[in-house]
C-alpha cells in the first residue's frame, strides 16, 4: 500500500514547490466596488505591466466586499463605491486608516434602453405604464442604491415609486436590466452608463439631493503586501490612472471640492 | 421586520407546489409505464433541472420569458403582460427546479403496485377515470405525498432561478431565502438570524411530518399489498 | 359461443391463435411464453391483436372493420395469476367494485363460503381465500366470458384440489364459457372439457 503511494508522494512534492515557486512573483488582490470594473481592469493592466507583480481582481457591489473581507477572504486593498462600508471597516479595524484615501467621485443618472427620449424632467420617471419597471441598487448593501434612495426621498418621490422598484445586487446587475429591456428605467452612476453601448441617460437626480459620491480606497490590514498595496493606492491618483477614469465618466475628487 | 417574506414564500411555494403536483403527476403518468422510442430522453430532460445549477434554469428562464425572449415577447404582445419581476416569475422559477422531485416520486409511486390491479378493475367495467382515482390515486398515494412535500421544501427554499427571473423586490418577489440574502449583503445579520431560523422550521417540520405520516400509514399500507 | 381467431406479432413469434368454443371449460395448456396470457389479454381487451376477429354470442368484440369494444365493454371476467385483488379495499368491497346486483352477490359470497371474510382486508386472508375472493369479484360482474390465467398455481395440493372442485360446481350453475391457462397437465385433464395446446404462439392440433 504504501509503495504504491509512493510515486504519487513524489508528485504532490513536485506540485507543492512549483505553486511555491509561483508565490515569488508577488500577486495583489485588489476587491472592487461593481461600478469600477471596466476602468479598474485597464488600470491594473497598466500597473501590472509596468510593476513586476500580477493583480487578481474582486469585483462585487461594495457591500459583499466588505463583507467577505471582515470574513477573512483574501484582499490586499479595498476600493468602496461609499464612504459607508469604508467607515465600517475602518471602525472593525480591518482596514489601516493611515492609508485611506479619496480617488475618484461619481454622479448618478437615470437610463433607459438606447434612443430613448430624455424625460423633461426628474418627477416625470412616476408614470411609468402597467408593466413598467425602475432598477435600482438594493438600498441596504448597494452604495448606488443607498445614494439613489436618498435622492429620491429628498425630492419626494420614494414613496410613490416603491412598489415599481426592482433591487439590483450590484450596480451592473441594474444596467443589465435595463439593456436587457426587462426594466424600463435604471438608476446607475454616469460612468455605467458612459459603459454602455445599449442604453442611453435619460435623466439625472441632482448632485445636492444625496451624499457625495466619493470613492475611498485603503490597504487591509491582514494584507501580506502592505506596501506594494499602498502602492497601488496611491497609482490610484497618478495622472495615468486618472486620465482613464475620466474616460470611463468618472469625475476627479479635487473638482468636486473645489 | 415585516412578515411578508414570510407570507410570499408560504403562498409562491403553496401554488407552485398544487402546480406541480398536477403536472408531475399526470406526466408521470402517462410517461412512467409506457415505452415509446426516446422515453429515457424525455424523462432526461424532464429531470435536467434537479442536476443543473440553479443559475443555468435561471438564464434559460430568463431567456424564455424576457420581454424579448420567445414567451416573453408573445404574453406582452397578446396580453400586454410582462412576467419577469413578478411574482408570478417567482412561481414559475419554483415549478420550474421542483419538478423533477415530483416527477421522480409519482413515477416510483405509480410502479410500486401490481398494475393487474388496475386491469382488473377494467375488466369489471370501470371507466379509466373511475380506475384512476378508486385504484391508481390511492394505491400511489404514499409515494406522491412524500413526492408533495420533497416539492413544497424545495419550492420553498428556491433561490437562484427565482433571483434571476424575479428580481428582489420587497413584498412582491422577496422570498424568506431572497430575504436573508439581502439581509446579510447588507450587514443584517440579526435579521438573517431569525429568516433563518424561520426556514428552517419550516423545512424540518414538513420533512418530520412527512416522517411521521409515513411511519403511521404507509407501514401499516405496505402490509396490505 | 365463442369464435376466436388473431394474429399479433410478439418479440419472439407470431400469435396465431383460432378456436371457437360454447360454455365448456376450455384449458389453453403449453409451457410459458407460449401465448396463452396474451390471448387471454387479447380476448378480455387489455390488449389487441393485430388482425383477426373475435366474436361473443354474436357481438363483435374485434374485427379489422370497425374500432374494438373497449375492456369496459367486454362483460368477460378476468382472474389474474396474483389475483390483483385491490389491496386497499375490504374482500366486501373489492367483490362490489364491479357488481351488478347485491342479492346475487350474497347468494355469490355464500356459495363460495367467504362471508365470514367480508370485513378483511387482502393481506390478512389465505392463498386459498384470495382465489375465491378473486373468482367471487369476477362473477359478481354476471361476465358472459371468464378468463382464469393459471389461478391455482401459487396454491398447496389440498387447496389446490379443493378450488379445482369449486370451479367444476360453480360452472354448472352458471353455464358460461370459461377459458383457463395452465401449465398443469394433471389440472388440464381434470377440468377441461377440451385443451387446446399451445407453442410458439401456434395452437397445435
Amino acid at each position: 500500500m504504501l509503495k504504491r503511494l509512493t510515486p504519487w508522494f513524489f508528485v504532490l512534492l513536485l506540485l507543492v514547490s512549483c505553486s511555491n515557486e509561483q508565490e515569488k512573483e508577488q500577486t495583489l488582490t485588489i476587491s472592487a466596488a461593481a461600478s469600477l470594473t471596466d476602468a479598474i481592469e485597464e488600470i491594473t493592466d497598466i500597473y501590472e505591466q509596468s510593476h513586476n507583480l500580477s493583480i487578481t481582481l474582486n469585483i462585487a457591489g461594495s457591500g459583499r466586499l466588505a463583507q467577505q473581507i471582515e470574513q477573512g477572504a483574501p484582499a490586499d486593498v479595498f476600493l468602496s463605491a461609499n464612504q459607508k462600508w469604508m467607515d465600517e471597516m475602518e471602525n472593525k479595524t480591518v482596514i489601516d486608516p493611515s492609508t485611506r484615501i479619496n480617488f475618484v467621485t461619481n454622479r448618478l443618472v437615470v437610463i433607459s434602453k438606447k434612443g430613448t427620449d430624455p424625460l423633461p424632467s426628474i418627477q416625470s420617471i412616476t408614470q411609468l405604464e402597467k408593466n413598467e419597471q425602475i432598477a435600482l441598487g438594493q438600498p441596504g448593501s448597494v452604495p448606488a442604491g443607498t445614494y439613489t434612495k436618498q435622492g429620491l426621498e429628498s425630492i419626494h418621490l420614494w414613496d410613490d415609486l416603491e412598489e415599481k422598484m426592482v433591487f439590483g445586487n450590484d450596480v451592473r446587475q441594474v444596467l443589465a436590466y435595463v439593456e436587457s429591456g426587462n426594466v424600463t428605467y435604471g438608476f446607475v452612476y454616469g460612468s455605467d452608463a458612459a459603459s454602455s453601448e445599449k442604453v442611453s441617460i435619460v435623466s439625472e437626480l441632482e448632485d445636492d439631493s444625496h451624499d457625495a459620491i466619493v470613492y475611498p480606497a485603503a490597504v487591509v490590514k491582514a494584507s501580506d503586501h502592505p506596501d506594494s498595496a499602498r502602492d497601488f493606492v496611491d497609482f490610484l491618483r497618478s495622472e495615468e490612472a486618472q486620465n482613464i477614469f475620466s474616460a470611463y465618466g468618472f469625475k476627479p475628487v479635487e473638482e468636486r471640492e473645489g | 421586520m415585516s412578515y411578508s417574506p414570510l407570507f410570499l414564500s408560504l403562498k409562491i411555494a403553496t401554488i407552485a407546489t398544487i402546480i406541480v403536483f398536477l403536472l408531475g403527476v399526470l406526466s408521470a403518468r402517462i410517461i412512467s409505464r409506457r415505452i415509446f422510442p426516446g422515453k429515457s430522453i424525455v424523462e432526461s430532460v424532464l429531470l435536467l433541472p434537479l442536476v443543473l445549477p440553479p443559475t443555468v434554469v435561471g438564464f434559460g428562464l430568463l431567456y424564455l420569458f424576457g420581454v424579448n425572449g420567445p414567451i416573453g415577447h408573445w404574453l406582452l404582445l397578446l396580453f400586454d403582460y410582462k412576467v419577469v419581476f413578478t411574482w408570478v416569475a417567482a412561481v414559475i422559477a419554483a415549478i420550474v427546479v421542483s419538478f423533477p422531485l415530483m416527477y421522480q416520486s409519482a413515477s416510483a409511486a405509480f410502479q410500486n403496485y401490481d398494475p393487474n390491479v388496475e386491469n382488473a378493475a377494467l375488466t369489471m367495467g370501470a371507466s379509466k377515470f373511475k380506475v384512476f382515482f378508486t385504484i391508481s390515486l390511492p394505491l400511489a398515494w404514499p409515494g406522491l405525498l412524500a413526492g408533495l412535500v420533497l416539492t413544497f421544501a424545495r419550492a420553498l427554499g428556491e433561490f437562484g432561478a427565482t433571483l434571476m427571473i424575479a428580481g428582489n423586490i420587497p413584498g412582491v418577489t422577496s422570498t424568506i431565502p431572497l430575504a436573508i440574502y439581502s439581509a446579510v449583503e447588507a450587514g443584517r445579520m440579526e435579521q438573517a438570524y431569525t429568516w433563518v431560523i424561520v426556514i428552517i422550521a419550516l423545512g424540518f417540520s414538513s420533512v418530520l411530518w412527512l416522517n411521521w405520516w409515513t411511519k403511521r400509514n404507509v407501514m401499516s399500507f405496505k402490509q396490505n399489498s | 359461443m365463442l369464435t376466436v381467431d388473431i394474429k399479433k406479432k410478439l418479440k419472439a413469434f407470431q400469435l396465431d391463435a383460432g378456436f371457437t368454443m360454447n360454455n365448456e371449460i376450455v384449458v389453453l395448456f403449453g409451457p410459458s411464453g407460449s401465448g396463452k396470457t396474451t390471448t387471454l389479454n387479447c380476448l378480455s381487451g387489455l390488449s389487441h391483436p393485430d388482425e383477426g376477429s373475435i366474436q361473443l354470442r354474436g357481438r363483435t368484440l374485434f374485427s379489422k372493420k370497425q374500432k374494438p369494444v373497449p375492456v369496459q365493454k367486454r362483460n368477460i371476467g378476468y382472474v389474474f395469476q396474483d389475483y390483483a385483488l385491490f389491496p386497499h379495499m375490504t374482500v366486501r368491497n373489492n367483490i362490489l367494485y364491479g357488481a351488478k346486483s347485491m342479492e346475487e352477490v350474497d347468494q355469490l359470497v355464500d356459495t363460495l363460503g367467504i362471508s365470514h371474510l367480508l370485513e378483511e382486508y387482502p393481506r390478512n386472508i389465505s392463498g386459498g381465500e384470495k382465489q375465491r375472493v378473486a373468482l367471487a369479484r369476477a362473477f359478481a360482474t354476471k361476465p358472459e366470458l371468464l378468463l382464469l390465467d393459471e389461478p391455482f398455481s401459487s396454491l398447496d395440493e389440498n387447496v389446490k384440489k379443493e378450488c379445482h372442485n369449486e370451479l367444476l360446481r360453480l360452472h354448472k350453475k352458471w353455464g358460461i364459457p370459461v377459458i383457463l391457462v395452465t401449465h398443469d397437465q394433471a389440472e388440464a385433464n381434470k377440468l377441461a372439457d377440451r385443451v387446446i395446446e399451445m407453442e410458439q404462439g401456434r395452437v397445435l392440433e
